[in-house]
């Protein structure tokens, strides 16, 4: 029996089992009559939601808008993060002064910004758009302060004996020493905004975006409008993170098979 | 022959102060509309009177109920699951590509399913939490389970130890540090999601009042509550990682 | 701390020869302050090496090796006594000195050819040559070919041929090795030697090597220097008459080496006077 464990398709086989028989449990449920009927809508359905959104140009929309939120926040908030540790790493007085202030901020849930963003800049692209760069700029901060303050002596020894300035100690050694750190928070950035963006967009309700369809869609009762929108979001997710995954294999090709 | 060093926290006193200085300052100007800014005196006030009425504790309470409950549920399936994950081939070849799949998924975008399929009363609050909670520790247990080197399992099978023993005294104490790492951050996503959920839809806790503050312009409420979820998350955060250092101490000691 | 500075009896700077690079260290003391007690490494270090000249130093750990080079190379700079280079106090780095240590200390995230050229960032040398003279330093390493790989993607000695060829790029008149073969196995050691020695005649600037092999030390160096423990003290200046290049088999080398063991351990060891004479050169 565990010979079928070791064969690529067998295994694709076995997997494919519990998701088959979940959509059968489902497709049940949605004849079922009732109340029921309402949430579990048949399968089918799903798929012409499907291809009415995706025809009438809505999703397409939809999913350009969450993501160029998505990117502009990580940028914003990246760059700002990114930023900020490097500062507060190299100079102890601007460590000492916004370290606490900065980690007393952090402990607010993220989305708990939101009420007094909203009164402050109302529910629009500006609101949804300060809580996605704050998404991103925690985690690049932390991951960034730790990856300059981690690098070795022994590196920064070679630096002075051959009489580096302070700028090519900071681009020669620093930076790419500190990289690999501050592209895990890159990547925890990304993770994060790509929730605050969906977070945002339920919870705010208002524009374009997968999050607004599908708070519009349950207020509208419309599971199959939420379904699809929720299965490209998992999708753009998978993509946007195996991209930058990419992108990171290339920056730190350096560190070779052992990274 | 050294000069008295200047205490640590008189720095880092400082900016938070000045903050609170130039806000209430600025409150005091008047020019701007209460709606958009209280003087910290003003947000004091509101959460003590809070606090007395009563008022400020029953939402806590409701959400802190919904908060323990539903991460016991979702760290308790959590940890089954990655275990059995771990443990089991069949089980990972049945069931891993579907987890995989379904962690794509940010928890958030749940909210409008459940909310369909279950409404929006308590058993929608607590099975949102409850997910937040079930992904990071059904993660971190197997990472954790699959960590154990494989020598401990040969050694237990050449003693011929039985399950019960082998679970209690290799396997847990092995994986215990990990696990807890998962747990202290499925316990701070869930916050974060239990708030974000009583934004949306919830007649009671913490992020209904902010929510409520919000609609009534009650900007000295919304800070109130800001400032609640702040320390709770603080503790939580806190509290986890005390526990997670007293229950590893014997890793180093 | 005590560094009271006094008169040292260091005699005047000699006349300009023809080659710079002569080292003088003159009542040479560093102490190290531990749970607020003085605790000396080095004391009353006196050594001058005459431009040119390989110098091998050896000794047990703990006798300051490492220290002395560290304080020669500029890195710190908290003793008293006196260094000099051609006359001028040590106070700081200088591209004057270069040092190779144990660790190649290569940065990863450069390929070997940006990290032998890094050394020249801050040279007057005029960009256009700087190319040139790094190829030349890759060529004398043997290691043409590889200016685009990563140093994760270079073995063992092959990466410390490049630390070798990133010291010398600079044309340092004062070359200092700290254990620069330590970390390598016993068949690359051997061959690294070899190349360091023809490094050197190539070169010929000044240089001085921290081991604790000493064969390599005898095999090297114009001079051994045996230093002992606890605090960090010149014993023994021992002199190899030989001329360069040398043959690792030489009964010479063979007789000094168990001199210096008995030195260093009270008696020379058997197991090193079985394996040194069967010892074959590739």
């Amino acid at each position: 029996m565990s010979m079928l464990l070791k064969r690529p398709p067998a295994r694709i086989a076995i997997g494919l089992v519990v998701p088959v028989l979940i959509l059968f449990w489902w497709q049940a449920q949605s004849q079922a009559g009732g109340a029921r009927a309402l949430a579990f809508v048949p399968l089918g359905s799903v798929a012409t939601a499907f291809a009415e959104l995706a025809g009438s140009g809505q999703l397409l929309d939809d999913a350009l808008a969450t993501l160029s939120r998505a990117v502009t926040g990580l940028l914003l908030g990246g760059i700002a993060g990114v930023t900020l540790g490097v500062v507060m790493a190299t100079s102890r007085l601007v460590d000492r002064l916004v370290g606490p202030l900065y980690h007393a901020i952090r402990q607010v849930p993220l989305l708990g910004w939101l009420p007094l963003i909203g009164l402050w800049l109302g529910n629009g692209d500006g609101a949804k758009l300060l809580i996605v760069s704050l998404a991103a700029f925690y985690p690049t901060v932390l991951n960034s302060y730790e990856g300059i303050t981690h690098v070795e002596k022994r590196y920064l020894d070679v630096g002075r004996i051959y009489g580096f300035t302070s700028v090519q100690r900071f681009r020669l050694i620093l930076l790419p020493a500190a990289l690999p750190l501050i592209l895990t928070g890159v990547t925890q950035a990304l993770a994060f905004a790509w929730i605050a963006t969906i977070g945002t967009e339920i919870l705010l309700g208002s524009g374009s975006g997968l999050g607004a369809a599908m708070g519009l869609a349950q207020a509208q009762q419309r599971m199959d409008v939420i379904l699809v929108a929720i299965l490209v979001t998992a999708l753009l997710g998978f993509t946007l993170n195996d991209l930058f995954a990419r992108l990171r294999g290339h920056l730190l090709r350096w560190q070779g098979a052992s990274a | 022959m050294m000069a008295r060093p200047i205490p640590a926290f008189i720095p880092a006193l400082a900016p938070p102060l000045l903050l609170i200085g130039a806000w209430q300052a600025a409150s005091a100007t008047g020019l701007f509309p209460a709606q958009v800014l209280v003087p910290p005196s003003e947000v004091m006030r509101t959460l003590a009177s809070l606090a007395v009425n009563g008022e400020l504790s029953a939402h806590l309470g409701q959400s802190l109920f919904r908060l323990v409950f539903g991460f016991a549920i979702g760290a308790t399936a959590g940890l089954a699951f990655g275990a059995a994950l771990a443990l089991s081939k069949w089980i990972e070849a049945l069931f891993s590509p579907l987890f995989l799949a379904v962690r794509q998924v940010p928890v958030l975008a749940f909210v409008p399913v459940l909310v369909l399929l279950l409404g929006i009363e308590e058993g929608f609050k607590i099975t949102i939490v409850a997910v937040a909670a079930f992904f990071p520790v059904a993660l971190a247990t197997f990472d954790g389970v699959r960590g154990v080197p494989k020598a401990w399992f040969e050694v237990a099978r050449v003693y011929r130890t039985p399950l019960v023993p082998f679970v209690a005294r290799i396997l847990v104490p092995a994986t215990v540090p990990p696990v807890l790492t998962g747990l202290r951050i499925a316990l701070t996503r869930a916050w974060l999601v239990l708030v974000a959920a009583e934004l949306l839809a919830a007649d009671s806790g913490i992020g209904q009042m902010m929510e409520m503050g919000r609609q009534m312009f009650r900007i000295d409420v919304v800070l109130a509550g800001v400032i609640v979820s702040g320390l709770i998350g603080f503790a939580l955060d806190r509290g986890a990682k005390w526990i997670e250092r007293r229950a590893t101490r014997w890793r180093t000691a | 701390m005590t560094a009271q500075s006094r008169i040292s009896p260091t005699p005047p700077p000699a006349a300009p020869r023809s080659a710079s690079g002569a080292l003088t260290i003159s009542s040479l003391s560093k102490s190290f302050t531990i749970d607020g007690k003085p605790l000396p490494v080095l004391d009353g270090i006196d050594l001058t090496l005459r431009p040119g000249e390989f110098v091998s130093i050896v000794g047990a750990s703990g006798c300051g090796k490492s220290t002395l080079l560290r304080l020669i190379v500029g890195l710190d700079t908290d003793y008293s006594g006196e260094i000099r280079l051609d006359g001028q106090r040590i106070a700081t780095t200088s591209l004057d000195r270069g040092i190779v240590f144990q660790d190649h200390r290569l940065f990863p995230w450069m390929t070997l050819e940006e990290n032998v050229g890094l050394a020249l960032l801050n040279t007057d040398i005029p960009k256009d040559r700087r190319a040139q003279i790094v190829a030349d330093h890759i060529a004398l390493v043997n290691l043409s070919g590889f200016e685009k790989a990563y140093p994760h993607q270079l073995s063992g000695g092959m990466a410390q041929r490049a630390a070798i060829a990133r010291a010398l790029v600079t044309e340092p008149k004062l070359l200092l090795l700290d254990e620069p073969l330590g970390a390598l196995d016993a068949l690359t050691r051997v061959h690294v030697q070899k190349e360091l020695q023809r490094i050197w005649m190539a070169q010929r600037s000044t240089m001085l090597m921290v081991t604790h092999d000493v064969e390599e030390a005898l095999y090297l160096g114009d001079r051994v220097i045996v230093m002992s423990p606890n605090p960090g003290r010149i014993r023994r200046i021992v002199e190899v008459d030989l001329p360069h290049p040398r043959d690792r088999s030489s009964p010479v080398l063979h007789r000094l080496r168990d001199e210096i063991l008995t030195e260093l351990t009270g008696a020379p060891d058997p197991a090193n006077l079985v394996r040194f004479p069967g010892t074959e050169e590739r």
